[in-house]
């Protein structure tokens, strides 16, 4: 699904955020990023969706080199991936169900069947009854599953979340670690950037750490303990 | 919180008619979107529109004067006559005669002949003169000719009128309004000409208003268009309710310009009644056609578009 081949990136200003990384995920495999902040988590992420461009190295994204996706056509490679963002970047002044229909909007998908998928994707983070609320008026992990709602509605194969349970409580934490765990248990590849250590351990799902942007540990869920 | 296939699989893109429905309610949210957008800034958006539509009306204002200017040249030059002098020593015959001949033309509408003692009667009429006249021992003054041409003869066949008139055989003298109507004509000519480059100029100008006050809404929703963007949405989707508030911005100004042009033809009425009086009511307004008047929303509406899809083409590129 995701394979990383020697892959650099140094930003304007002679910072590198990554450097020579290489590493595959499979089809349907939950993994996580981690490292301490400034380790090239996000960059990595980003890269991912085409945010930002590798300076060397190649990115295959189910068999697509990325390098040779252009400008226009990076619209469609992220309607296939849904990404979770720390500050979750929902639309305030539109309501739940209008910032989770987005991207089927964006997909062209009719007006019933988005309701319908809406729906199901609300009820699925247990949202269903703020449909029509504001995301202002709901609270800080609410937000964040709005946000989940609006990343699977679409079904995408790939989900990216960047520090998904940055903002939350620990019992808050756990509780939609879990709903990405259920994502993959459906077939969904997810690839997770966390530096919450014992929340990552607790899932028990591969991890891959990052020092400085360089590689320096990749274990297997069973070697997680 | 429970868990289904229904979310998951392949994200298979909706079928074609489906993404067409699609398309088309989007444009018609975005239509709505943007409106609700201007309503809710209406200072602004007044402000934005009222620019627009003053710059708009500037142009059909300098066309209505000049339709009216026109008209008036016309008029003046149709009260005019033209004076055929005949040499001295023609007779009254033979003045008849050419009288006769030029009456026959088609771009004639009347000739009168005037004799010498008519002449001189008009002369004595004046103040000052009659003192003046009674040293003279005979008449000076030759046999005159005055022609009326057809007020809808054109400037050519007069002209060419006048032209033949010189030509003939006992003609002294040919006296008309040619190079006034010349001059007046070329004066119209460079008026049309500064009408049709200040018309270009002043929607170049309503094209930057327009353009300007779309890139601060953009700038000023840039957060959405980044979350947009991030979703998956296409430049085109972006920019969707930018574009339609760049088409409602023209189309208001558009509308508002021809009702100030209304206004300003409607002011000129009176004056240009009084002055129609003068010339025995020959002299009617010039108005500004319903075609122009339907056409400026259209193509102001044209113009807010494109100003938008400039601005918005930039500031996307920036903003991916």
């Amino acid at each position: 699904m995701i394979q990383f081949e020697q892959v650099s990136k140094r930003y304007e200003g002679g910072h590198e955020a990554l450097s020579q990384l290489s590493f595959e995920v499979p089809t349907g495999e939950m993994a996580f990023v981690t490292g301490h902040s400034g380790a090239g988590k996000s960059t990595l992420l980003k890269l991912l969706g085409l945010i930002e461009r590798p300076s060397h190295g190649v990115i295959t994204l189910d068999g697509q080199n990325l390098a040779k996706v252009r400008r226009g056509g990076i619209p469609r490679l992220r309607r296939r991936i849904g990404m979770v963002f720390q500050d979750h970047r929902l639309l305030m002044e539109r309501t739940v169900f209008a910032n989770v229909e987005l991207p089927l909007m964006i997909g062209g998908v009719a007006r019933a069947e988005r309701a319908r998928r809406v729906r199901a994707a609300l009820e699925k983070v247990g949202l269903l009854a703020y449909e029509r609320q504001l995301p202002a008026t709901l609270s800080t992990g609410e937000q964040q599953r709005v946000g989940i709602a609006r990343a699977i509605v679409a079904r995408p194969t790939l989900l990216i979340a960047d520090e998904p349970t940055g903002n939350l409580d620990p019992q808050l934490a756990v509780e939609i670690m879990g709903l990405f765990a259920e994502f993959q248990q459906v077939g969904t590849t997810v690839l997770i950037a966390s530096h919450d250590l014992p929340l990552i351990k607790r899932m028990r799902k591969r991890v891959i750490v990052l020092d400085h942007g360089r590689l320096v540990a990749d274990l297997a869920a069973q070697e997680v303990l | 919180m429970n868990t289904s296939p229904e979310y998951h699989g392949p994200s298979a893109q909706a079928p074609r008619p489906q993404r067409f429905a699609s398309w088309q309610e989007h444009h018609g949210w975005s239509a709505a979107a943007s409106l609700r957008r201007l309503a809710a800034r209406p200072l602004g958006s007044l402000l934005t529109i009222a620019v627009m539509g003053l710059a708009l009306a500037l142009p059909l204002a300098f066309y209505l004067l000049l339709g009216n200017v026109q008209k008036l040249g016309d008029a003046m030059g149709q009260s005019q006559a033209i004076s055929v002098f005949m040499q001295t020593g023609q007779s009254g015959q033979a003045t008849q005669l050419l009288a006769t001949q030029l009456g026959n033309r088609p771009e004639v509408a009347s000739v009168a002949v005037k004799s010498p003692q008519q002449g001189m009667e008009e002369l004595a009429k004046m103040q000052g003169f009659s003192g003046a006249l009674e040293l003279l021992d005979d008449n000076p003054l030759p046999y005159v000719v005055q022609l009326q041409p057809r007020t809808d003869a054109n400037a050519a066949a007069v002209e060419s009128l006048v032209a033949d008139v010189r030509a003939m055989r006992g003609v002294e003298l040919v006296q008309d309004s040619d190079s006034w109507r010349k001059r007046l004509e070329a004066l119209l000519g460079v008026g049309n000409r500064v009408v049709l480059m200040l018309a270009l100029m002043l929607a170049a100008a309503a094209l930057l208003v327009v353009g300007n006050t779309v890139r601060v809404d953009i700038a000023s929703r840039s957060e959405e268009i980044g979350v947009l963007l991030l979703v998956g949405a296409s430049d085109a989707f972006v920019r969707r309710p930018y574009l339609y508030a760049g088409i409602w911005y023209g189309l208001f100004s558009g509308i508002f310009a021809a009702a100030l042009a209304v206004v300003i033809e409607l002011g000129l009425a009176a004056p240009v009644a009084q002055l129609s009086q003068t010339y025995d009511g020959k002299l009617q307004v010039a108005g500004l056609p319903t075609w122009l008047l339907l056409a400026v929303p259209l193509a102001a509406a044209a113009l807010g578009w494109l100003g938008a899809r400039l601005v918005s083409a930039w500031q996307l590129r920036k903003a991916a």
